[in-house]
């Protein structure tokens, strides 16, 4: 079964704009839900990385971030609730715990974990929906120049990954499948078995690269072909990326949500404090920072 | 090649020795030989990755398209070699169809434009711009098979060299591949070097035949004359119309169907007598009594065996492309301890579904699946049983042992798994999956093996048909799923063929393997006379009809 995460191409604007556009925007949106505090900026980002993923077409990658999002932020919530003891409002006294000591349950540590909560909800939508839209391999591509080996490592390991997930998966069945006479599998000798799998996969794969001929050096405008027909004498240079129509539009949400982010913290648009008691603003620049990034969601909508 | 000598690193001995042959532009040629007979280092020499990629010592010289493949990496020698390996899980790097295909082209720094129309242009000579926007990882074998071919075509080299490109391919998916290497054979003028051990499948296709033993070539000659060589030297090489003549007494042995029809025609002056044909004339049926491989529970007969596996209604559903299929769909499917099962169907048409099902590691979602007597399940991937280091320590006890003396292990106890031969591999396996569900030396119950035989040469299928028949006669219901028609016909008593999740011919193996095209054994296509599909079948038909046996 494939992992909801994983890249599915689609024609739509995220998915063929170039990854540097991609990768902006979706990074601004990070960038706010890491910058904010305020519970309305950070459920507006969560929106936007929402509705960009459906737009997007990433349903499932959406779901499954919200899911584990949400299971996460509940976990903050409990931890941040047993572990903080500041706050006015005392909804529950547990007594001595061990480890612990005093443990209070205060709607204001409650408050703050749903901030860290709502946070780990939006960065997670945005990643997902980076991971499901955007091309891992154009972005090892966008990479290989500036750093070759690095890039051929990540393609290394980005195509082991699911070939070692694979193989975990058969060698659990292979476990389940032993006669009641067998000795157990155990956890160690299938992780080394694991390992060993993965590195024979490996060495495939490695070589695999090399017929594609990821060992070359990358190609420049005076590389001259030795072989009759090649691409020196047929006029080919340097590979040029294809950029995308939406480029632009993604380089100015990106622009856009940024500046208008930077812009606010000082207007105090970040106006949340959840000690002693809690306070969240919602005066106008808290709303225009929310409006602005809630709207970027929409971005990439086929026709805007 | 010219004198070509490698050992691989810390090998004991060398895996090729003095070997020289050349391949002309344009030639078609099949790489015959036995498991480890040194034909997968020769076509890793020809591109390159011998020695640069696996080290190890080489002398003698190679030369590919004028270019020195000991000189030049394989990167820089895939313009002018494509190479396809057995495996297509571990033969793409990207993440979607279209840039696996144009990768070698980027590597080598091609223009996009440029770029963009060769991957057009050999996505349309191998039939797959349907699946350019698609991820790799939502391809079956058979289209993974031919994007990693299209990767390997797609800098229009010179010569393509192939790895068992078919061994995991069902007959359908295999037979196209092998014509579709021809037609770009005579259509682009590449040169192929198929390495195969399903010689039937591709001989016809061939200008030429280079025969492998102990890691020097053998034999080099047409495939008619290897046929006839092979005839002396290596029958385990011959194929099965070869054999069916051979064992009729009937020259020039054959290279395919085609040829084995037209010599049984010129030799009775008619076309080939076809019972089946002759039927659809209103002429008489066959007279010829043939005989029969095993004996089959027919309609009418009540085996005496309970039943060792039994579907009823069964519906089982799987997730592919973010939607749940059905991969079985209602299947009903009885049986019984000691027969001898082929489970057939090309690929997806849910085969290992019903094994998987049947062990316990998918759930019905729908109807019955029972195994009342257990099941051992040998999934296609032998070594995923084997962790650790000793074969005793992997069956421990006298369980273990009755284990390892049903699969015929039980000297091997002390050995270190990977000491083991392929097929010992497999048999322990076999071994680890059936422990502790014997009674004495009975097995009650059910054994399946998934795809066993891929990557086999036939000596060795041979040896898993006897295990096969002797895991029966201990009473064990056994049931392969097998893309091999051949090895199906060797050990099967009844051939279930699926197709698309349902049950689609039920019978005795000699009557649904001679009943077709692509399910039909090559005896079968060269007779077409019911019920004969193994060559000992058609000799014993052909000597007793001589106006066609001559």
């Amino acid at each position: 079964m494939r992992s909801p995460f994983a890249y599915v191409p689609r024609p739509g604007p995220l998915q063929t704009a170039s990854p540097g556009a991609a990768v902006a925007y979706l990074g601004a949106l990070a960038a706010v839900a890491f910058l904010y505090s305020s519970p309305l900026v950070l459920i507006a980002t969560g929106a936007a990385a929402v509705t960009a993923g459906l737009l997007a077409g990433a349903r499932r990658a959406v779901r499954a971030a919200l899911r584990m999002g949400f299971a996460l932020a509940l976990l903050i919530v409990a931890v941040n609730g047993l572990v903080v003891n500041r706050g006015a409002t005392v909804l529950a006294r547990l007594g001595e715990w061990p480890l612990l000591g005093q443990v209070d349950i205060t709607a204001e540590a409650l408050a703050e974990g749903a901030v860290f909560g709502l946070r780990a909800i939006a960065v997670m939508v945005a990643f997902a929906v980076y991971s499901a839209c955007v091309d891992p391999d154009r972005v090892l591509r966008a990479l290989r120049p500036i750093a070759g080996r690095s890039a051929l490592t990540a393609t290394l390991v980005s195509r082991l990954v699911p070939v070692a997930a694979a193989d975990a998966a058969r060698l659990r069945d292979a476990a389940r499948l032993r006669g009641p006479g067998a000795a157990e599998a155990g956890r160690a000798p299938l992780a080394r078995r694991l390992l060993a799998g993965s590195l024979d996969r490996a060495v495939d794969v490695a070589a695999t690269l090399e017929l594609r001929g990821y060992s070359l050096v990358p190609a420049g405008p005076t590389r001259r072909s030795r072989f009759p027909g090649g691409p020196a004498s047929r006029g080919g240079g340097r590979s040029t990326a294809v950029r995308s129509r939406f480029d632009r539009r993604f380089f100015l949400a990106a622009a856009a949500v940024l500046a208008v982010a930077i812009a606010g913290e000082p207007l105090g648009a970040d106006a949340f404090h959840a000690f002693p008691t809690i306070q969240v603003g919602a005066d106008p620049a808290t709303l225009a920072v929310a409006a602005v990034v809630l709207l970027s969601g929409l971005t990439p909508l086929r026709r805007v | 090649m010219e004198g070509l000598t490698y050992s691989y690193p810390r090998a004991a001995a060398p895996s090729l020795t003095d070997v020289s042959a050349e391949i002309a532009p344009g030639e078609f040629v099949v790489l015959a030989g036995r498991s480890a007979s040194g034909k997968s280092t020769l076509l890793k020499a020809a591109c390159g990755l011998v020695p640069h990629f696996h080290g190890g010592e080489i002398s003698g010289a190679v030369t590919v398209a004028g270019i020195d493949a000991l000189d030049t990496g394989p990167g820089e020698l895939a313009a002018a070699v494509g190479y396809l390996a057995q495996d297509p899980e571990t033969q793409v790097v990207s993440t979607t169809v279209a840039a696996e295909v144009g990768l070698p082209l980027e590597m080598r720094g091609d223009a996009p434009a440029s770029r963009a129309r060769a991957v057009e242009e050999v996505a349309l000579a191998l039939a797959i711009p349907h699946l350019l926007g698609r991820a790799v990882d939502t391809l079956s074998g058979g289209e993974l098979q031919r994007v990693a071919l299209a990767a390997a075509l797609v800098t229009r080299p010179r010569l393509v060299v192939l790895d068992e490109p078919t061994s995991q391919l069902d007959p359908v998916a295999g037979d196209e591949l092998i014509w579709l290497l021809r037609r770009l054979n005579e259509e682009w003028g590449v040169a192929v070097l198929l390495a195969e051990h399903r010689l039937e499948r591709c001989l016809a296709a061939a200008d030429r035949v280079v025969s492998m033993d102990s890691g020097t070539i053998a034999f080099d000659g047409t495939p008619a004359d290897f046929l006839a060589w092979c005839r002396g030297a290596d029958p385990a090489l011959e194929t099965p119309a070869a054999r069916l003549f051979s064992l009729a007494g009937i020259e020039p042995l054959p290279v395919g169907v085609r040829a084995a029809r037209s010599v049984l025609e010129t030799r009775s002056g008619a076309p080939a007598s076809s019972p089946r044909r002759a039927e659809g004339a209103g002429s008489a049926g066959p007279t010829t009594a043939v005989p029969h491989p095993g004996k089959v529970w027919g309609r009418g007969t009540r085996p005496p065996q309970p039943s060792a596996l039994s579907l009823r209604a069964a519906w089982v559903e799987l997730e592919r492309d973010e939607r749940m299929w059905d991969v079985l769909r209602g299947v009903d499917l009885d049986v019984r301890g000691g027969e001898r099962v082929a489970l057939m169907g090309r690929n997806g048409a849910g085969k290992s579904t019903l094994l998987r099902a049947a062990a316990g590691l998918i759930d019905p979602a729908r109807g019955r699946i029972e195994a009342p007597g257990g099941i051992a399940l040998l999934t296609q991937n032998p070594s995923d049983y084997l962790v650790r280091e000793r074969v005793g320590d992997e069956l421990p006890g006298e369980a273990g042992m009755a284990a390892l003396r049903a699969v015929g292990l039980a000297d091997a106890i002390d050995a270190d798994p990977r000491d083991l031969s392929g097929g010992e591999r497999q048999r322990l396996a076999l071994a680890i999956a059936l422990a502790g569900r014997m009674e004495g030396d009975r097995l009650p119950g059910l054994a399946a093996l998934d795809e066993p035989t891929r990557g086999m040469d036939r000596a060795r299928k041979d040896e898993l048909a006897d295990l096969v028949g002797r895991l029966a006669e201990r009473g064990a219901a056994v049931v392969v799923a097998t893309h091999d028609v051949e090895f199906a016909a060797r050990f099967a008593q009844r051939v279930v063929l699926l197709g698309d999740g349902v049950v689609i011919a039920d019978g005795p193996a000699s009557e649904v393997l001679s009943g077709g095209w692509y399910f039909a054994t090559e005896v079968a296509r060269v007779l077409d006379f019911p019920g004969v599909v193994t060559p000992e079948q058609g000799a014993a038909i052909l000597r007793a009809r001589p106006e066609e046996s001559g």
